[in-house]
């Protein structure tokens, strides 16, 4: 029996508005090299100085996940040689990070838990962008110089599934404290697996293998159970020591395999040494301060949202795990609807009408909508099963509540006069029934209030109908 | 430091750079000159000295989060590029 070893490392795009070290914008899409100066481009004497908001926002993080953050950490460079970085070195934090010794907590389906600890985050400096075209490679510096958090784990997860845990409850931890727009399709939430395999019971950690820059969480899974089986089957067949070496891999998604990325060549060769362009970074008192509050914490709005609005943990979670979710939750229940109908229209309902990555937040049904949807049940003026069909029109063509049920007919007669004139026709077309309930079967109840129910077109409010008819039967 | 054939050719290899043959033995000369000038320094004592020490003791600066950008200096900048097309750098075709 084998034990899976799993470390991440993942890259956090820091949603600032300049780059870490000068004020070109960090905006995305913007026309090749139009957001480069002097600094990211590297010119000779162009000197670095520090965004107050990258490490602002790198200490959240720290508060996020209960780590020590160090007051004074210092940024160290690191050299490589690489079209994408200019000045031919990165600038990080090699040997005092701003952020050390945190922990993350993920919970299981059946409710159980486990801690994963985070060795440290660190601020660095993102690369620039290669296109490669025939026998030249077209270098697009405007991303060169953007501010990165990359925040590496312990080697603590025991299996793919734990792996996507942990790194479902970063994205959303860096979500709510919005420090980073977390998109793994444009990258700025970008992960590095490391893994490796073990007899059950071995103490030591064998050869770790990296698999880089894969860009969903369906396909990181994959890869760690593909780079798993291959460590597996070398080491069954005797070629572990040959064929699983330190290295970096590469996922393909169509060969559902992962492939050696480098050659036999040496070791990288980084040469770190303290940055000399930037001194000591100091967190003082008032940035500490701030650092120290942070907006709520999924984990904390969960357990607010099963307190307050006595729903499951389990739907609590659902909402949470996802920020844009848990708004669209808290806007619905700011028109005075039951937390109860909310979720049930939320997530079964919408949700069950959405497919193709389409969330609540980007499909045509805005929160107030569904929130209106159901407080329009509540106060009777539609039937739960009247509400499925306005919620299938709107997905399809759009509109306004109000106006999507005037125009289906679905609008249900709450108004007793009507509903008192008709069920009296359906009494004294069917005398002999009534006779017959009158005097004992009670079921025949069902039958009236379904030929009352017929004889309105079903826009009758059933409650008011029940309620009728129950006096009328009585007289 | 001993500075040698060996170690040479990794430099070459660490900086992309190709030292002719006809230099390399005036260059071996100079980098044991100047690594020998470096390594005065190892004749201080640094004991109770913290790792981090500084030559200053102030924090660095810290900038506030504002965007801007002028076009006209990045145009600058690579219209003196040795190759460039599109507002892009051109280099060599980089295997990956």
């Amino acid at each position: 029996m084998f034990e899976t070893i799993i470390g991440l490392e993942v890259h956090v795009q820091l949603n600032t508005q300049s780059k870490l070290f000068c004020s070109c914008p960090t905006s995305f899409n913007h026309e090749q090299n139009t957001n480069t100066c002097p600094t990211c481009l590297a010119l000779p004497g162009a000197l670095p100085v520090l965004n107050k908001e990258a490490l602002r926002k790198a200490g959240m993080f720290g508060t996020a996940v209960g780590a020590t953050i160090n007051r004074t950490s210092f940024f160290d460079r690191k050299s490589y040689f690489y079209p994408d970085s200019p000045s031919a070195y990165q600038i990080t934090q090699l040997y005092t990070p701003i952020v050390e010794h945190g922990t993350l907590v993920i919970d299981f389906e059946d409710g159980s838990q486990k801690t994963i600890r985070i060795n440290r985050a660190h601020i660095e400096a993102d690369a620039g962008k290669n296109i490669h075209e025939g026998s030249i490679s077209k270098v697009d510096l405007n991303r060169a110089g953007t501010p990165l958090l990359e925040i590496v784990s312990e080697p603590d997860m025991r299996s793919a599934e734990e792996a996507i845990l942990y790194l479902k409850k970063l994205h959303s931890i860096v979500r709510y404290i919005d420090i980073s727009d977390a998109n793994m399709q444009e990258g700025s939430f970008r992960v590095d697996v490391n893994v490796s395999i073990r007899p059950k019971g071995d103490e030591k950690l064998y050869t770790r293998v990296e698999i880089k820059n894969i860009n969903s969480f369906r396909f990181i899974q994959r890869a760690i159970e593909i780079e798993v089986a291959r460590q597996k089957e070398a080491w069954e067949d005797g070629v572990y020591e040959e064929e699983i070496v330190q290295e970096t891999r590469l996922f393909d998604q169509v060969k559902q395999e992962t492939r050696s990325m480098r050659g036999k060549e040496e070791a990288a060769d980084y040469r770190y040494f303290p940055e000399p362009d930037l001194l000591k970074v100091i967190v003082d008192d008032a940035m500490y301060a701030d650092i120290c509050s942070i907006p709520e914490l999924p984990d904390a709005k969960k357990e607010r949202f099963v307190n307050d609005f006595a729903i499951s943990e389990y739907h609590a979670s659902l909402i949470t795990a996802d920020l844009e979710n848990a708004h669209y939750f808290e806007e619905m229940l700011s028109l005075g609807i039951s937390a109860k109908n909310a979720v049930t229209w939320l997530i079964v309902e919408l949700q069950g009408r959405l497919s193709g990555g389409v969330t609540p937040s980007t499909s045509p049904i805005s929160a107030v909508m569904l929130g209106m949807l159901v407080k329009r049940i509540e106060e009777g003026v539609i039937s739960g099963k009247a509400a499925k069909e306005v919620l299938d029109y709107l997905l399809e063509n759009g509109g306004d509540i109000d106006e999507v049920i005037e125009k289906l007919g679905l609008k249900q007669v709450s108004d007793t006069g009507a509903l008192e004139a008709l069920i009296d026709e359906i009494l004294n077309a069917n005398a002999d029934k009534v006779a017959e309930y009158k005097s004992g079967k009670d079921k025949l109840f069902g039958f009236f209030v379904g030929q009352a129910m017929k004889a309105s077109k079903g826009s009758a409010n059933p409650n008011t109908l029940n309620e009728i008819l129950q006096a009328k039967l009585a007289q | 430091m001993q500075i040698d054939e060996t170690l040479l050719q990794r430099l070459e290899k660490l900086s992309f750079l190709q030292i002719p043959d006809e230099h390399r033995e005036e260059m071996i000369a100079q980098l044991s000159e100047i690594v020998a000038f470096v390594d005065n320094l190892s004749e201080l004592s640094t004991e109770g000295v913290d790792a981090t020490f500084a030559m200053s003791d102030t924090a660095t600066r810290l900038r506030e989060d504002a965007g801007s950008v002028d076009r006209t200096i990045n145009d600058d900048i690579l219209s003196h590029a040795p190759h460039s097309q599109d507002h892009f750098f051109i280099v060599p075709k980089i295997i990956e």
